[in-house]
């Protein structure tokens, strides 16, 4: 087990996102109560676990252990059609981490006939220091080896883009979402998605950097597929926390794009933008919620001038959603930009399709906002709606603050950020570590950071 | 060939005891049933069937006690020196340990339940402790003749164990037809035998081992011995194309006969056949195919069908088809890691099978079974224990990690990818997410379904209670710590057992 920026600013939204989601349950969850916390706290414990294993086989289990609890609370605490959601998104993720054990298998003992050990562990501490294991087995030729490589990337990058989830992936998605209660919700989208980008981050890219730049033009097909589709989708739902689900297909797009731009601005953006999803989604989810336990349903026809009887509501719901869309001062802008920036040094096309996704994002987002916030108060039910309560508002507070605190001052995190992501850009091939573009310096990122990615990236082989 | 044999008596030492203990079984029901009252207790039948299966439990430990120690000791004995047919080694001794406890579980299981079925009869107990007597000697033969011998005395009290509910249609329907089938695979299997005898002139495995070696690998009845004799294996480890009884047979079965089988013939049978493979290795070219396609094809058919299931008896049947195709991808694999994963998926598939078994023998009640799967709607509600149990249990059967099943199904699929078997692996996995979907369905009516009108069975009988504790603990004890636990449980080494108990054979 171990800890680097990567996974500590993971680890901090996880148990920062754990009580406010309990707090957020206080009305939400009725019945079996105890068994709900078990299951929380159960789920807690593997997502922390994930987070922190530097064991493929440890990190395999933890991985695994999630889906139970998360398969029970989507299961017993739902919506009407909760067992067929969570029988769906139990069976997507197993699918895709039982071909992950094959491939952690395979590598297991292609690294034994190369060593003579048996080592599931990620970081090779024999070697000078803690440095992550460098892969490159040089098999009986660099063929076999760069043949065996894409078929365990494959594997691996099968498991976590079903996690993310990634475009043709994506069905589990809005039905696990809809049906989860809120706080499934938010845990789902605030702390599972990530498990997925995280893998990608931590095993799939360092373990097969290779066959991981090989498939950069897929995957950013994908993830732009994912930005454009998922909005446009999200733009016809009738349905809010639908349409919130659709918006974090979208917005995991996002960060699967910073990523595979294997550049610095774009890694360090799309870690950033795993946590703002966290964030700024699970809010979302939560004050979806919180109108739900209201008046019963989530159809935006259904609403209509709620600003009226919910100023503090409709308040916190416009901030939530400036934040999802990425307006300056808030945290999506700074996850965005930097991931925009990434993605046109590497693919001008690429950026410009991006672009055209906060667009769409804004658009559907402020169309829904519109819909349900402002106008006259048609439907008689939302005459008598009562405003959030001392312990709903403590909640959303709790979620607002960092939402300002990253948009505004988003350097501490980046800073933390910077080691963990020099060592995933030393583990990239030369040929596209090198930043292609000079790297950009508007967001005044620490001096250490600009110089630094050059020089060993020149000194790998 | 004139000289005495000098035999040596503790090389079938466990197998005496059990048949000593099938005697005073029987003789005590006897005298129970004329005697009206026992130290001063009226001898009503359930206090009877009580005693004797706690009498049964304790020769069972005594079994069991003898196996593990000579286990840990690596003591090895033969009964015959001149004519090796029973090897009592480590092995064997790990084979029987888990046989014993089995079947000591199952008969803690018992006694509840048949009074609950009103078909509480002394010679059960006989029965299962002389089916217990052929699994051990099936487990410790080295010679063709006692391998059938074995088969036969483990399968004939169960033919009459399935029918033990007599009144019950289904349950004469469950004898019968694994009678019909059970002989023919017994005959078979001895066909087989004796080609192999004809082509090898022996019918001690070691020696028809050094015959194969020795040149005749290539004779045609040799090849079609090793055949037949593998179907009659496969009838036994109901392994698809020869699986057909299994469903019907368990499901008929009263549960409890059915929870016996299905651990201690797979065991009994796995562990001989692995005996058995060890003497053909010398074909393992021919043998891989064969293996290789019995075990793609259990692991589908056993999990596709288990899907459409909707009566858990028949479910877990299916699932158990399922499970022989993986420990077949183990023997398939014939390295020492895949024979000790054979051996560690045995010991937990007894805990994880026994205690599905056991939660559907604590539902039954009103003389039938509740193994309809809506009948376990709402127990989450009604019995939550019980419905927490089953989940574990289910959960282990799937193979999700930090449970005992996955630490067994992980051994299997490392073994065979070690030795380049990725292809057969990918379709292991594949078809173990087949059955996820069904396994999941039990705890999805549990747990999200409202409880039907009917109140499930309000309490739970000591035995019971006691057996599904301990194969709960099991289950999670040998998925958190296979190999090595913390404090003073340290020297519980099961995987390490496992490895010692196939080191002979390398």
């Amino acid at each position: 087990m171990g800890i680097d920026g990567i996974s500590l600013v993971l680890v901090m939204l996880t148990t920062f996102l754990m009580p406010v989601v309990l707090a957020a349950s206080w009305t939400d969850i009725t019945r079996s109560i105890k068994s709900y916390f078990f299951f929380m706290l159960f789920l807690e414990t593997g997502m922390l676990g994930a987070f922190v294993s530097l064991n493929m086989f440890l990190f395999y289990i933890f991985w695994e252990v999630m889906l139970i609890p998360m398969y029970f609370i989507i299961g017993i605490w739902g919506g009407p059609r909760r067992i067929y959601a969570a029988i769906k998104f139990f069976l997507f993720t197993m699918f895709g981490s039982l071909l992950m054990l094959v491939a952690m298998l395979v590598l297991y003992y292609l690294y034994f006939d190369q060593f003579g050990a048996l080592n599931f562990d990620l970081v090779d501490v024999t070697g000078t220091g803690v440095a992550l294991l460098d892969t490159e087995i040089a098999l009986a030729g660099e063929d076999v080896w760069w043949k065996t490589q894409h078929w365990l990337f494959a594997a691996f990058a099968l498991a976590f883009a079903i996690k993310v989830p990634m475009v043709p992936f994506h069905t589990w998605l809005p039905d696990a979402h809809v049906e989860a209660p809120t706080a499934g919700s938010v845990v789902l989208a605030g702390v599972l998605l990530k498990m997925g980008t995280y893998g990608f981050l931590r095993f799939a890219v360092p373990l097969f950097p290779d066959a991981a730049v090989a498939a950069v033009p897929v995957i950013i097909t994908l993830s732009l597929i994912g930005i454009i589709y998922g909005s446009l989708v999200a733009m016809v739902q009738s349905d809010v926390k639908k349409l919130v689900a659709y918006s974090s297909v979208a917005h995991l797009g996002f960060v699967m794009l910073g990523m595979f731009a294997f550049n610095r601005e774009g890694l360090e953006g799309s870690v950033l933008q795993m946590v703002n999803h966290g964030l700024s989604t699970g809010a979302l989810f939560l004050l979806v919620g919180m109108i739900y336990e209201r008046r019963h349903t989530r159809e935006i026809g259904e609403f209509g001038g709620i600003a009226k009887p919910m100023p503090v509501f409709a308040a916190l719901f416009g901030i939530v959603t400036m934040s999802s869309i990425g307006l300056p001062m808030l945290n999506g802008f700074v996850g965005e930009f930097l991931i925009l920036l990434g993605a046109f040094a590497r693919s001008a096309v690429a950026g410009v399709l991006a672009t055209s996704g906060v667009v769409l994002a804004a658009a559907y987002m402020l169309w829904m906002y519109r819909r349900v916030f402002f106008g006259a108060v048609e439907n008689p039910e939302n005459r008598g709606l009562i405003d959030l309560d001392l312990r709903e508002k403590a909640v959303m507070l709790a979620m607002v603050i960092p939402i300002f605190w990253i948009g505004v001052y988003p350097n501490p995190l980046l800073r933390r950020l910077d080691g963990a992501v020099s060592e995933v850009m030393r583990q990239l091939p030369a040929s596209v570590s090198q930043p292609r573009a000079p790297a950009s310096d508007v967001l005044e990122s620490p001096p250490a950071a600009t110089d630094e990615p050059a020089e060993p990236a020149e000194a790998a082989p | 060939m004139n000289a005495a044999p000098s035999l040596d008596f503790l090389g079938v030492a466990p197998m005496l005891v059990i048949a000593l203990g099938s005697m005073v079984v029987l003789m005590l029901e006897v005298s129970l049933a004329r005697a009206g009252s026992f130290l001063g207790r009226p001898a009503t039948g359930v206090w009877r069937g009580t005693l004797l299966a706690l009498v049964s439990v304790v020769f069972l430990g005594i079994v069991f006690g003898m196996s593990a120690h000579s286990f840990l000791a690596g003591s090895s004995h033969v009964f015959n020196l001149d004519h090796p047919m029973v090897r009592l080694d480590r092995f064997a001794n790990f084979g029987i340990a888990v046989i014993a406890m089995a079947s000591a579980l199952v008969c803690l299981l018992s006694f509840a339940y048949l009074s609950e079925l009103r078909i509480h009869h002394g010679e059960y107990y006989a029965l299962i402790l002389i089916a217990t007597l052929g699994t051990m000697l099936l487990v410790a033969a080295t010679d063709l003749l006692t391998i059938f011998l074995g088969i036969e005395l483990m399968s004939i009290p169960i033919y009459v164990l399935a029918g033990f509910d007599r009144r019950k249609l289904q349950s004469n329907e469950s004898a019968l037809k694994y009678f019909m089938i059970g002989s023919f695979a017994s005959a078979i299997l001895l066909y087989g035998m004796a080609l192999l005898y004809g082509a090898t002139g022996k019918t001690e495995l070691a020696a028809i081992r050094a015959a194969i070696e020795g040149g005749s690998a290539t004779n045609p009845l040799l090849v079609a011995g090793m055949g037949l004799a593998l179907v009659g294996f496969a009838f036994k480890v109901s392994s698809v194309p020869f699986h057909q009884w299994t469903p019907d047979v368990y499901e008929g079965a009263p549960t409890s006969v059915t929870a016996y089988m299905s651990v201690t013939v797979k065991t009994a049978a796995f562990v001989a056949l692995l005996r058995f493979l060890i003497a053909f290795e010398p074909l393992q070219e021919s043998l891989i195919a064969v293996l290789w396609w019995l075990s793609v094809l259990t692991m589908i058919v056993g999990n596709v069908m288990a899907v459409i299931q909707n009566n858990v008896k028949r479910l877990l049947a299916y699932s158990s088809i399922a499970h022989a195709g993986y420990l077949l991808l183990g023997l398939l694999v014939a390295t020492p890691e895949g024979y000790s994963a054979v051996l560690f998926y045995l010991l937990v598939y007894a805990f994880m099978n026994v205690g599905a078994f056991g939660v559907v023998i604590a539902l039954a009640q009103h003389g039938r079974d509740c193994d309809r799967i809506s009948d376990f709607a709402g127990l989450a509600q009604t019995r939550p224990g019980l419905a927490a149990l089953m989940t574990l249990f289910l959960l282990a059967l799937t193979g999700i990690p930090g449970t005992a099943g996955f630490v067994a199904k992980f051994m299997v699929f490392a073994a065979a990818v070690k030795e380049g078997y990725v292809g057969i692996t990918i379709i292991a996995v594949l078809t173990s997410l087949v059955s996820v979907y069904y396994y999941l369905r039990i705890p999805v009516v549990m747990y999200m379904r409202e409880a039907g009108e009917e109140e499930p069975r309000a309490e739970l009988s000591t035995g019971e209670m006691l057996v599904l504790a301990a194969c709960g603990f099991a289950v999670l004890f040998l998925g958190l710590f296979p190999n090595a636990a913390p404090g003073p449980l340290s020297g519980f080494r099961a995987l390490d057992w496992a490895r010692q108990s196939v080191a002979l054979f390398f």
